[in-house]
This record gives C-alpha cells, sequence and structure tokens, in this order.
C-alpha cells in the first residue's frame, strides 16, 4: 500500500498540506514523496544552506519551490560558496511572486559573481520590479552597480571625510558614539562599498582618532530606567512625571509613520499581487483619481458595538492615512439587512470620533448595491459566476458537494440571476456563486443570495444581498483605498480578493494584514454581550465591566490610553492576547498626569478631632498636579469633624502596619497635622462607631510613619468599584470553563459604596475624571445628577494591591 | 392513597381551567383581530412568531415582484423601442407577449411558444388558442379569451379582438408604428437590441497556387454578407480566410520552382499565371518518378523550415494571396488572411493533448478520433507522422475558442463538407475545447453551382470557370445590358462607369444570395440581369427612383429630417400604413436570419419592400403636377416615407454588401 491515508485526509492532504508533513501520524509520505524531498532538500543544501535551515525551509513549502527552482536555473550541482548562496537565498526570500518573471535573469547575474553584494542583489530586485516590462541589461548594470569594485582607497576616503565631519561629536562621546549613522553616510557617497570593509574602516580610524578605550570608556552609560520607586505604600504615586517624557513610547501617529508598507500607485510591488493586462492602466488611473493620497477604511458591520479589538483597527487605519497626510473612510460595512439597527451606526460614529478620529467620508457597503449587481451581471456573463440551488445546509461543514449548477449555459444563469433579483425565488432558493476557491478551501463561494428584508439605507429595493467577501474588496476599489488593512484571517482571503478585482477589472487595492487583539477575561461578540445583560450579569452595552468602547469610556478610560495602548501593540501579523492590566498601565499613565487630585473617603470612618482649635473650618491647600505647579491648586476644609478610610484604622496592635492605631498617631495628608486616637466610641453593639482624636501640627518630633488622606465637610457620593467580569483568562475556552462563559462569572465584580468625597468635586460632569488620593482614579458615571454623583473606578493606582 | 389521587386530580384540573382561560383569551384576541398584538400574551408563541415573520417576509416579497413586473413592463415599453440606438423587433416582441401570455394562462402547458400570422383583418394573429384547446381538450374561444386576457399590456398593440372560433387580431399601435417609422429617418435604420458577441466567420478559404472558382465565389459572397449583418447587429467579427498554404503540393511546386527559376530565392520569380505553373509541376509529379522522389523530400524541409524552401513556399504564396486580393478588391470583401501554416505549432500542441487526454486511437498506424456524433472518426496524425486537414481544424477550432475568445463560430463552406464538420465538432466537444453551452457554432453549408444546361459549371471547353473570367463576363454584360437600356445616354461617363459596376457584381452576389443556400443554383447571366423581377438590376434601379423622387420636388434630406423631428410621419392612406409595416419589418427578418443564416430570407424582404413602395406609390401623391408638368403640390409626409424606404433599401444593399447608385 502506498499511503495509508483514509479518503477524507487524502482529500485534505491533496488540497493544500505539504505531502511530506504527514496528517496525524496516518499518512506516510509514498517512494516517491521521500526521492523527491531528497532531491529537493539536496537542492537546499547545495545553495549552502545548513542542515538546520534546510529542515526549516523544508516548511515553508512555496519558499522551497522558489529555491529549488533558483537551484535549477543557476544549474547547480557542486556547492556553491557562501556569499552566491546567501545572495540567491535573499533573492528568493525578497523577490515577490509576481516578478519571478525576472529570476533567471537575477539568477544569472548572481551565480557568475555580477551581483556580488547584497545591495547590488538588492537594487537589482527594486530595478525588475520598477522596469517590470522590459529590462534594458546596460541600464539595469548600472543602477546595479555590475563590475563596479570599490578599492579600499576610495574606503578610506569616503570614510575619512565623514570622520572628519562628525569629529566633533564623536571626540566628546567618545566610545559611546553611535556609528550606525556613520555607516549611512558612507553609503551615500559609496553606493557599493563592502559594508564590512566600511565598519572595519570606519573602526579602525576612531581608534586612530581616539586612542585605545580607557577605563572610563568600559563603564556601560546609566539607562534611563530608573522608575521603580513606588516603594513606600503611603506615598502618593509618581509625583514628578517628569522624567517619563523622555522615554515615553511612541504614539500612534509617531508609530505608523515607521511602518513600512507600500507607496500608493506601487501596489504591483507588494508580495502576491496580480498583475494583469490592465494593472498599469488601472493604477494610473487610480493614481489620478487620488493623486496618490494615502486612503484607508474602517469598515465595521453596524451590528454591534465596538469594542477594544476594534480600537486597532480604528488606529490602525485612521492612524495610518493621518501619519501619511491621507484619508480614512469610515464604511458601514451593511450587506447584510437583517441585524442593522440605527443605534449601532449612531454608536459606531459616535466612538471613532471620541477616539479623535474624523472620517474623511462616511459610506455604506450599500450605496454601491447598484455597481455590485452590475459586476456580478458581468461575472456571469464572462462564466465566472452561476445561480446555484444547493441549499445552505448541504454547503455547510467541511467539503460539501460541488455544485451540479456550476457548469450550465451562461444566459440560463443570466436569466435566473434576474429572476432573483426580481423576486422569483424563495429565500434559500437560489444563489449566485463565483468560480474561485478560497485559500482555505472554500469553494465557489456565495456572492448574493436571497433575503426577504427590506434594507436600512436601501429600504425595498433589493431582495437580493451581496456577501462579505464578495463586496468587501469591491467597495474598497470602488473608494479607492490603497491599503486595505485587515486582521490576519483575511490572510486566506487575499487572493480571492485579488482575483475578484481582476476579474471585473476594476483598480485593486493592497490587502495587508495584522495581529487581531484578543483581551483576556472578557467576551466581546454581539451574541455574549446580550446574554449577560439579558442574563442581569451586567446593566448595559456600556457596563464598565466590559471592553466595549462605550463601556470604557464609561469607565473613564480616556481615549489618548487606548490609542497608545495600540500603538505599542505594533503591527505583528500574530493575534495576541492580552490581559487587561496592560491597558490599565497606559490609562495611568495618561490620568496621573491629567486627572485633578480630590480626597474621598470610600469606607468612611468618623475621626472627631477634640483639640480643634476654634470653631471655623481652616482651608487647606492641595496641588491639582503633584509635580505640576502649572495646573494650580484648590482648596478644602480641615474641620473638627473629620472622616479617614476604615481600613486606615486598626483596633489591635498589628506588627508592620504603619497608619492609624491607638498606639500609633498617623498623619493627614497636605493639612500638616498627625491625629492620635483619644477615645474609641462604639455602638451599642459594640462595633466602632467613631474616634476621638487629638492632633498636633508635624514636626520633625512627631514624624508619623504614613500619612492618610481624610475629608472634612464633605458630601455624599456613590462610588462603584469593579473587578474583572471573568475569574480565568480565557472565559470562551471550554477546556478551562466546561460551563461556557455564563459559569464563570466573578460574583464580586461590582461593588457599590456610600461615600464621601471632598467639596473639591462638587458640580463634576459626566465623565470628569480624578484622582482619589490613595484610592486610584475615578470618572464621573452618567448615571449622576447634581444632587448625587456617581464615580466608578477606573483604574486602582497601581496594579499590585498589597498595600499595609 | 385516594388522597393523593384525589390532589392529581384537583392539579390536572386547575391546569386545565388555566389552559382553557388562556385559550379563551386567544380566541376573543383573535376574534377582535388583534394577531399582531403579541406583547402581551404571557407566553409568546413561537409558531405564531415565525408565522409573523413569515408574513411580513412575504409582503415584502410581494412588494418586490410588483415592483419587477411594472419594471419589465416599462421596459417592453420604452426602453428598448424608445431610444435611437436600436429598433424594435415587433413580431418577436409580440410572440414573447403572447408566449407569456399563454404561460401564465396556462401554467401546466410547457414548451408552447406563441406564433403569430399576418392577418387580413387586423396587422397580426395568434391562432395558438386552436392547437391548444385540443390538447386541453376545451372550447378553443374560452382558450383564446383565457389567453388575450393574460396578455399583458404593451406599447406596440392597439386592439386585441377575439375573432371566430378563437383567432385573437391583433392590431398595432398607430402612435407606436408612427414614432418607430419616424426614428428611421432621424436615427437612420439601427438594429434590434443584441447581445453583443465575438464571432468568427470562416469563408472564402481558396487554396494557394490554386485559382479561385466559382464554389470560393459562393463561400465569399455568403461569408461576407454575414459578416456584414453581423457587423450590423453590433457583434466584434473577425473574418478569416483559411487558406490552404501548408500542404503536400508545395513539394512539387517548390521542386519545380528550383528547376524553373533556380534563382528565385534572390529574385522574385516572374510567375504571372500560377494555375499553369502549377498545372505543369503536377504534370510532372504524375509522370516522374525522381520528381516525385524530390517533391516528397521539399515537403520534409519545408516542415522543418529549411530558410530555402520557406522562401519558396512564400513567393509562391505571395503570389497567389496577390491574385485572391484582386478578386477581394472588385467584390469589396474584407478579410484577414490567416492560412493552415499558421497552425503549425498550435497543430503539435493539440495532437500531445488529444495524445495525454488517451483520445486518440491507432488504426493501421494512423491515429484517429472517434466521438458520439461524429459518423467518421477524424484523422489526427497520418501514418507518416504528418497531419491532416482534421488536425490543422482542430487545431484551428482550439485556437478561435480559446484564443480568439470566440462565442460563435461560423464555418461557410460547401455542403459536401457537412460530414467532416459534423465530426470535427463532435470531436472537438469530446476533447473538452467546444461546449455548446458556451459557444455557438454554425456550418453554412451551401448547394453547388450550375450552369444553365443543370450541369456542374463549367467552361464551354469543360475547365471549371475561373472567378476572374466570370467577373469579367459580368462587367461586360452589364454594360451590354445598360446601353441597351440607353442608360448610356442619360448618366454621365462616371455615372455609367459606377452603374455598370454596381449592376455588374451587385447582380452576380444577388443571385448568389436570393437563393436558398442550401440548394444548388443555376448561374444565367440572362436571368440576373432582367430589370424585372427578383434581381438586383431591378431593385437597384427602383432605389433610384425612389431616390429620384424628392429629388425632382427640390426637397434635400435635410428638410425632409427638419419635417421629421418637427412632428411623426402620419399613416392615414391605408397604403402608407401598409408601406410602414413592411418597412417595420426588417428587424424581426434580421432576427430570424441570425438563427438560420439562410440571407434569401433579406433578399425576399427587400423584394417586398419594393412591391409594397410600388403599391404605396401608385396609389398615393408624392409629387403633384399639373398638365404642364409643373409642381403644384408636395406631401412632405409622404417624401418621409420615400426617405425611411430608401435608407431601409439601402440598409439591406449592405448587409448584401452590394453598391447602390443614386443614378442608373
Amino acid at each position: 500500500m502506498q499511503s495509508g491515508t483514509s479518503p477524507a485526509s487524502q482529500s485534505a492532504g491533496g488540497r493544500h498540506s505539504t505531502p511530506w508533513k504527514p496528517r496525524g501520524g496516518a499518512a506516510l509520505p509514498s517512494h516517491n514523496t521521500l526521492a523527491r524531498i531528497m532531491e529537493v532538500s539536496e537542492k537546499l543544501s547545495l545553495l549552502g544552506l545548513s542542515e538546520q535551515k534546510v529542515k526549516e525551509t523544508l516548511k515553508n513549502e512555496s519558499l522551497t519551490a522558489v529555491l529549488a527552482n533558483i537551484a535549477d536555473q543557476a544549474g547547480i550541482s557542486a556547492p556553491v560558496n557562501k556569499s552566491v548562496g546567501n545572495l540567491l537565498y535573499h533573492l528568493a526570500t525578497k523577490l515577490p511572486r509576481q516578478f519571478h518573471s525576472h529570476l533567471p535573469l537575477l539568477v544569472e547575474y548572481v551565480s557568475d559573481g555580477r551581483l556580488d553584494q547584497e545591495a547590488k542583489l538588492t537594487a537589482a530586485i527594486k530595478f525588475v520590479q520598477d522596469h517590470n516590462k522590459e529590462i534594458n541589461r546596460a541600464e539595469f548594470e548600472k543602477k546595479c552597480g555590475v563590475g563596479v569594485v570599490v578599492t579600499q582607497d576610495e574606503v578610506e576616503s569616503a570614510v575619512a571625510q565623514v570622520i572628519k565631519k562628525n569629529k566633533d561629536s564623536i571626540v566628546k562621546q567618545r566610545y559611546q558614539f553611535n556609528t550606525g549613522p556613520l555607516m549611512g553616510q558612507v553609503r551615500a557617497s559609496l553606493p557599493w562599498a563592502e559594508s564590512r570593509k566600511v565598519k572595519e574602516e570606519i573602526d579602525l580610524q576612531i581608534l586612530t582618532l581616539l586612542g585605545p578605550k580607557r577605563e572610563e570608556d568600559l563603564v556601560k552609560p546609566p539607562k534611563n530606567k530608573g522608575e521603580k520607586k513606588e516603594k513606600k505604600a503611603d506615598a502618593a504615586p509618581s509625583n514628578t512625571p517628569a522624567e517619563q517624557t523622555e522615554k515615553r513610547p511612541l504614539t500612534m501617529a509617531e508609530f505608523l509613520k515607521t511602518v513600512n508598507f507600500h507607496v500608493p500607485g506601487e501596489n504591483y510591488k507588494t508580495d502576491g499581487y496580480v498583475i494583469t493586462d490592465k494593472t498599469h492602466d488601472l493604477l494610473k488611473e487610480h493614481l489620478k483619481t487620488t493623486g496618490g493620497q494615502v486612503r484607508t477604511r474602517f469598515p465595521p458591520e453596524p451590528n454591534g458595538i465596538l469594542h477594544i479589538g476594534h480600537a486597532k483597527a480604528i488606529n490602525i487605519n485612521f492612524g495610518y492615512a493621518a501619519a501619511n497626510n491621507g484619508v480614512c473612510f469610515l464604511r458601514y460595512d451593511d450587506t447584510n439587512p437583517e441585524k442593522e439597527e440605527e443605534k449601532f451606526f449612531v454608536g459606531i460614529r459616535d466612538m471613532v470620533e471620541w477616539l479623535g478620529y474624523k472620517p474623511y467620508k462616511i459610506t455604506h457597503s450599500s450605496d454601491y448595491f447598484s455597481q455590485l449587481y452590475e459586476w456580478a451581471v458581468l461575472l456571469v456573463k464572462k462564466g465566472l459566476a452561476y445561480v446555484c440551488h444547493q441549499k445552505p445546509e448541504e454547503l455547510r461543514g467541511h467539503d460539501p458537494p460541488p455544485s451540479p449548477w456550476r457548469d450550465r449555459p451562461i444566459h440560463e444563469s443570466l436569466q435566473l440571476f434576474e429572476d432573483m433579483k426580481n423576486g422569483k425565488f424563495d429565500e434559500g432558493e437560489a444563489t449566485l456563486r463565483l468560480k474561485t476557491i478560497l485559500e482555505e478551501g472554500k469553494v465557489d463561494p456565495v456572492a448574493y443570495r436571497i433575503k426577504y428584508v427590506p434594507h436600512h439605507c436601501t429600504g425595498d429595493q433589493w431582495c437580493i444581498y451581496p456577501t462579505y467577501d464578495y463586496t468587501h474588496c469591491l467597495c474598497d476599489s470602488l473608494e479607492h483605498i490603497t491599503h486595505s488593512l485587515c486582521t490576519k484571517e483575511f490572510q486566506a482571503r487575499r487572493s480571492s480578493y485579488y482575483w475578484l478585482c481582476n476579474a471585473v477589472e476594476t483598480y485593486c487595492p493592497v490587502q495587508w494584514e495584522y495581529g487581531r487583539l484578543n483581551m483576556n477575561y472578557t467576551v466581546v461578540s454581539k451574541r455574549k454581550i446580550g446574554k449577560l445583560i439579558s442574563e442581569g450579569f451586567v446593566r448595559d452595552w456600556d457596563d464598565p465591566r466590559l471592553f466595549t468602547l462605550s463601556a470604557l469610556r464609561r469607565r473613564g478610560f480616556p481615549p489618548e490610553a487606548i490609542n497608545n495602548f495600540c500603538a505599542t501593540l505594533g503591527l505583528t501579523g500574530a493575534q495576541i492576547s492580552i490581559h487587561p492590566d496592560a491597558l490599565e498601565a497606559c490609562v495611568r499613565d495618561i490620568l496621573n498626569l491629567t486627572a485633578p487630585r480630590a480626597m474621598a473617603v470610600l469606607e468612611p470612618l468618623r475621626a472627631v478631632i477634640t483639640n480643634y482649635p476654634g470653631d471655623s473650618p481652616t482651608p487647606v491647600t492641595v496641588p491639582n498636579i503633584p509635580g505640576n505647579e502649572e495646573k494650580g491648586t484648590h482648596t478644602v476644609p480641615f474641620f473638627k469633624e473629620i472622616w479617614i478610610e476604615r481600613s486606615d484604622f486598626r483596633e489591635k496592635e498589628e506588627k508592620g502596619y504603619r497608619r492609624l492605631m491607638p498606639q500609633q498617631s498617623v498623619g493627614l495628608r497636605h493639612c500638616g497635622q498627625v491625629i492620635s486616637v483619644a477615645e474609641v466610641v462604639r455602638t451599642s453593639s459594640g462595633e466602632v462607631d467613631y474616634l476621638k482624636v487629638t492632633c498636633e501640627p508635624a514636626s520633625d518630633a512627631n514624624k508619623p510613619k504614613a500619612f492618610i488622606h481624610w475629608v472634612a465637610k464633605p458630601f455624599k457620593c456613590e462610588v462603584r468599584l469593579y473587578e474583572k467580569l471573568f475569574r480565568h483568562e480565557c472565559p470562551e475556552d471550554p477546556s478551562v470553563v466546561p460551563g461556557g462563559f455564563l459559569t464563570d462569572i466573578n460574583s464580586n465584580s461590582l461593588t457599590v459604596l456610600e461615600s464621601l468625597v471632598d467639596s473639591s468635586v462638587r458640580g463634576a460632569k459626566a465623565f470628569d475624571k480624578f484622582q482619589f488620593e490613595r484610592t486610584g482614579f475615578f470618572s464621573v458615571d452618567p448615571d449622576s445628577t447634581p444632587d448625587h454623583l456617581v464615580f466608578n473606578r477606573t483604574v486602582g493606582l497601581k496594579e499590585d494591591k498589597g498595600k499595609n | 392513597m385516594t388522597d393523593s389521587i384525589l390532589r392529581e386530580y384537583t392539579q390536572r384540573c386547575a391546569k386545565a381551567e388555566k389552559e382553557t382561560e388562556k385559550l379563551a383569551a386567544c380566541l376573543q384576541a383573535l376574534s377582535e383581530g388583534g394577531v399582531a398584538n403579541t406583547e402581551n400574551t404571557e407566553a409568546v408563541d413561537k409558531e405564531l412568531l415565525d408565522l409573523l415573520n413569515e408574513n411580513r417576509k412575504l409582503k415584502y416579497r410581494i412588494g418586490i415582484l410588483k415592483k419587477s413586473i411594472e419594471r419589465q413592463r416599462e421596459n417592453a415599453g420604452t426602453a428598448s423601442f424608445g431610444n435611437s440606438k436600436n429598433s424594435c423587433n415587433v413580431l418577436g416582441h409580440l410572440e414573447n407577449l403572447f408566449t407569456s401570455a399563454i404561460k401564465s394562462a396556462y401554467p401546466s402547458v410547457t414548451n408552447v411558444l406563441a406564433q403569430l400570422q399576418v392577418s387580413k383583418h387586423a396587422d397580426y394573429q395568434c391562432n395558438d388558442a386552436m392547437a391548444l384547446a385540443k390538447t386541453l381538450k376545451k372550447n378553443p374561444r374560452e382558450v383564446g379569451d383565457n389567453i388575450l386576457k393574460n396578455v399583458a399590456p404593451s406599447p406596440l398593440i392597439s386592439k386585441l379582438e377575439l375573432s371566430g372560433p378563437g383567432f385573437i387580431n391583433i392590431t398595432l399601435s398607430q402612435n407606436f408604428m408612427k414614432q418607430q417609422v419616424t426614428n428611421i429617418v432621424l436615427n437612420g435604420v439601427t438594429p434590434p437590441p443584441t447581445t453583443p458577441l465575438r464571432v468568427v466567420v470562416d469563408f472564402s478559404s481558396p487554396n494557394i497556387a490554386k485559382e479561385m472558382h466559382v464554389g470560393h465565389l459562393r463561400s465569399t459572397i455568403i461569408g461576407d454578407s454575414i459578416s456584414r449583418l453581423m457587423e450590423f447587429l453590433g457583434h466584434d467579427v473577425l473574418r478569416l480566410n483559411h487558406l490552404g498554404d501548408w500542404g503536400t503540393q508545395f513539394g512539387m511546386l517548390i521542386a519545380h520552382l528550383e528547376d524553373r527559376f533556380p534563382d528565385f530565392a534572390s529574385k522574385p520569380p516572374p510567375i504571372s499565371d500560377l494555375q499553369t505553373f502549377y498545372k505543369e509541376s503536377k504534370k510532372r509529379f504524375d509522370e516522374d518518378e525522381e520528381f516525385k522522389k524530390r517533391a516528397y523530400q521539399a515537403v520534409v524541409k519545408l516542415q522543418a523550415h529549411e530558410p530555402v524552401h520557406i522562401k519558396g513556399w512564400q513567393e509562391i504564396c505571395e503570389i497567389s494571396k496577390r491574385e485572391f486580393s484582386k478578386v477581394y478588391e472588385r467584390l469589396q470583401v474584407k478579410i484577414v488572411d490567416r492560412g493552415e501554416s499558421f497552425y503549425q505549432s498550435r497543430m503539435e500542441d493539440v495532437v500531445k493533448i488529444l495524445n495525454g487526454g488517451g483520445m486518440l486511437e491507432e488504426d493501421e498506424g494512423r491515429k484517429v478520433m472517434f466521438a458520439e456524433g461524429a459518423d467518421i472518426p477524424l484523422t489526427i496524425v497520418k501514418s507518416d507522422g504528418g497531419f491532416t486537414y482534421d488536425t490543422s481544424d482542430m487545431a484551428c477550432i482550439k485556437h478561435r475558442i480559446v484564443e480568439e475568445k470566440a462565442d460563435w463560430l461560423v464555418y461557410v463552406t460547401d455542403a459536401g463538407q457537412a460530414q467532416h464538420f459534423k465530426s470535427l465538432f463532435a470531436c472537438a466537444k469530446r476533447a473538452g475545447i467546444y461546449d455548446a453551452k458556451k459557444t455557438r457554432i454554425d456550418h453554412v453549408t451551401f448547394g453547388v453551382v450550375l450552369g444553365e444546361d443543370r450541369k456542374k459549371f463549367k467552361t464551354r471547353s469543360g475547365d471549371t470557370v475561373r472567378l476572374v473570367d466570370l467577373l469579367d463576363e459580368g462587367l461586360q454584360r452589364s454594360e451590354e445590358k445598360l446601353r441597351e437600356k440607353e442608360r448610356d445616354k442619360v448618366l454621365t461617363p462616371e455615372e455609367f462607369t459606377k452603374a455598370k459596376n454596381a449592376v455588374a457584381y451587385g447582380c452576380i452576389k444577388y443571385a448568389d444570395l436570393s437563393h436558398d443556400r442550401s440548394r444548388d443554383y443555376v448561374f444565367s447571366f440572362d436571368r440576373m440581369l432582367d430589370f424585372r423581377g427578383n434581381t438586383a438590376a431591378y431593385l437597384l434601379y427602383a432605389l433610384t427612383r425612389i431616390r429620384s423622387i424628392a429629388r425632382t420636388a427640390c426637397v434635400s434630406r435635410e428638410e425632409i429630417v427638419t419635417e421629421a423631428q418637427k412632428q411623426p410621419i402620419e399613416l392615414e392612406h391605408e397604403k402608407e400604413w401598409k408601406l410602414a409595416r413592411a418597412l417595420l419589418k426588417l428587424p424581426d427578418v434580421l432576427v430570424k436570419i441570425t438563427e438560420d443564416l439562410c440571407l434569401h430570407t433579406l433578399c425576399e424582404y427587400l423584394f417586398e419592400v419594393s412591391a409594397v413602395f410600388t403599391e404605396f406609390y401608385d396609389n398615393c401623391y408624392c409629387v403633384e403636377k399639373n398638365s404642364e408638368g409643373k409642381i403644384v403640390k408636395i406631401n412632405l409626409n409622404r417624401l418621409m416615407l420615400c426617405e425611411a424606404t430608401a435608407m431601409v433599401m439601402e440598409k439591406c444593399f449592405a448587409i448584401l454588401g452590394i453598391d447602390t447608385v443614386e443614378k442608373m
């Protein structure tokens, strides 16, 4: 028996897995296959790849094929020298697929040594992309430095010049001087100089200039990382945010300026882009329309509320456009009429604007229904789409049966498609399918289906609605999107994206993928949040325990914090799961600089100062933002009746406890007083009712171990404290939470307190933010009324709550 | 024990009572028509919700359907008729209308296509009720009535009437007809709405080094006219001359060339009569063994692309093509040369594919291909490894479908090749090259040309008639005829030459096209130059007469157009109406020709138009003169009708490939 696969695994293996990767151990490669692997790996090792590298490379089927192809073209029969091998490998990884017609040329130049360095090869790769149609060899050789030999003398003089220019800083910084940029400067005058030689020469000349390293040169420069001084529990958190600005992480806009996407109009140079006869003209026309402007779009389905994952998409799309003086569309992808509700439309726009972005235009996929329909007709006419009558249930699951209607005559499909549009079929009785195969193996995706449902925008005009697969890329094309940025899952649809644009002969944008953001300890799906609401676990879509954007706003997260958080995630392809702490850290960074200080006692304990002088309150000045005098101050009254945090008092002596005890006095923040317990007054049931205390001004003599916050003449408010809504990182993972996400609810996720807050916050409006000293950052909830303020705790002051 | 049973019963009873109450409430609600008010129902019934949902969807669907109907009605009404690019094929439209009516009246009856006849009582009539009544076993009048009621309103129809046992008489709308005739004057003759296709028409296709004869003439004339028709309809037409330029005959020709003109490679051989040259070499080939051997070697060398042999081949082809192009020029035929040699590499490919696909079978050293529907197999590879006509035709059909991306292939050849093409299409289908659902292929065949003795057309000496000689004779006969009619005394010398040419070539073409192409036809200059009857001579003359009407009245075309812009042509006189109807039949005629590619229908139509016009002209004064011959009244409305008639006739001539003249 040649292979021991079951029919099912054969078909799966046949289509899209590497033949030498046995599936589930069942399949063994046949003799032929083995021979082929041997042959291929032989070729790879002839290219100078190490055994390890060969193994790794074999896993990448397409790269292997390219390398084997290169080896054949180079006619390699004995191992090539290492530098040629490296260059050929470089060529295989760097030349986009659609330019592989130039492989023979480049392989020829590399293997006979005319392209003998990476810089030349890089120039050559760029050259063939710019001159795809026809290569003029003379020009090619000129541009790529073929035959140029840089002499040692030339290197020396070029380096000497550069060193001379930078002499002052080099002498000053000595060996701390970063020589990296010098390389670039030399390269500018001597593009084909060998990097290694240049580096050696620079090192040599610097040595000549500075002499050998002295002792001071060996000391490592101090790192700007001295921020770990949050030991003292009672000290106000980071009073001096001044030095933070220096090592501040990049903002979204700054970060996105560093991203290396293609230049508008050079779509054809990107990896996997499909070049057709029309590409050149379409791109030319595209550039005429856009003037070379970067155009992106944020295309949410208007069927739910935006969540933290969308924040990343918004930031990347709007951010990338902003970073390149481009524009970004907000496009409601409203192809599915059943789900859309007005409130979602409004909500999405609100959130985009809340994050500080302004859409260039607000569009709807449904704006293009007529054009999409015309294109569908065109596809049918070109024999690239057909009307199918397989039932939806027949098409579900893996490997559904092929459509028996695939090859029906074109005119028949045309008529039937028209009939679909005219209401002649029941729902589900007919679909329009595209003759293409998605990378994931889905055959002939559906482009149109029948729904007898009115549409939010088009009313009762249509009863056939296009699918996401069909609509998305064509809308991108119509809006002349330059960079269609989407999450990694859509990589599998990139080829059908390009196929479709080319099939209808319209401008084809470039799709770039980035990793999706998942937040731990929460759920974001519309259905699951709905369930949480209907089961009473949370109050609404914007319950601050959720990670919808409206919830985060309500909880008090500043939009800048969310944006900065997204910037820290970068644009890597990997799907990331993030602990909420990471986001909270970004929130603290912002609030620390912006939220004015106030004092609130969450669980009050009354203290009467028996020796308070006089009968009127004393004003105490409190800085709004410590360490930033520009932000001003406010006054709060100090009086004989004050309230302190119940947890700041221990009746029983406790070792290591630094705050108020009958035996130990404590300082009051801002007012410079120290109080000591005179008497503990109890209720009839024996609990502590209030304290009688005495106070005296703080001095070196009575220096307390700690200072606590307090309020006098306060007013009542409601404080809501939140914890994670779920107990496990992945509440949706059935292996961790077998009972389903509803069984994983943390019953203590919400605590509501009757608290007292100082008078400085009186008159605060919804979403105003404060730092309540020692208890955290708070934001005014929209539930508040002028007489009854409600505060949500946005985040605590630190991640670790273990204070003494 | 009894206690517990009792308790159970009591409970059940209470439950039943509650249920009853609920049902009573539901009933109450239902009787008050409050089905939609489900919010108050304590437990919302799922079934009810589903039904409500379905109801909503059905209502939505009704809306969509109603709008579709409206839209189609509008389309039927205006879209295709109101525009200036297309004209309406009246009969086709009416037939569609009645087909739909029959379908909606009797949905159970399948495969009914309404057929309408010209009516004596009205314009058209529909007799389908008779046949239908028989199959349905119903009263035909009742059936007719039912069909009539189901005819969707159309702007074409002014009246529908049930008459006799169940005929439906159709009277066309005056307004519609007026507008359509006026459109001809305003926008010219426009084609009926057509989906543009890529069409390849293969015609003429003579063999290099041989003379074109009357057989090629038929193919050339018919193919050219089909191409002209397709072009008029808006198709993208590629006219191809499938020259026989790659046969074994080149061996002997080149060998002979080497002997006769040893320096042919450097100096173009002065061969004036290629046919004689051909005959010479053929003679040597048949008689001289040594020569024969050399001829075979020459074939091998030619196919190996030996430069000298290729050169010789090119020279011979050039001479031949020059001769052919003279004929095409005279006949005003445009065609792209693409001979068998073009397919050489493609033949190799196609053989590889067929071989690889396991479609070839060994047969005494040959490789043949069978297919369902092919009476004889195709010989794809000869026993000596060479290719045949079958091979090149296979490569050719593939090239036309795959590379030329043709939607429609037309081959115009004599009927003798029917079996070959039948096999070719069947094999192409088997090979997956041709799919009848995607590509339409027509083999347009024609009969042989007979002499007046009803035997194969030959010269007196028994040779095949050279085309050039035939055309020359045509010119001569045409001139004689015109002189006989004393036209040389009326026309200027230029006008006379023009008329002579138009009549000569027009007559030859028309005589060919006006006969059912599948039949053999008798070639007779006497008959085709007759100024009476269905001949080009008569029709061209009739056209000049129509043209002369406005000229005599000194009314220019511009004046006529201005008039037509002001108001549509009136059709008050019975003969005016009849003429208008005849003119508006053209789109129907053209649509019919696209189905069977029989051009004689167009000739019949052209003849009919001229006859109807004569009737009109005899009955309706266009220009009134007094006894002194002075014009006293010009009827502009009728001049518009004359203009429309002339335009329709000219369009017909243009499709037939016949030049018209102002004066004759």
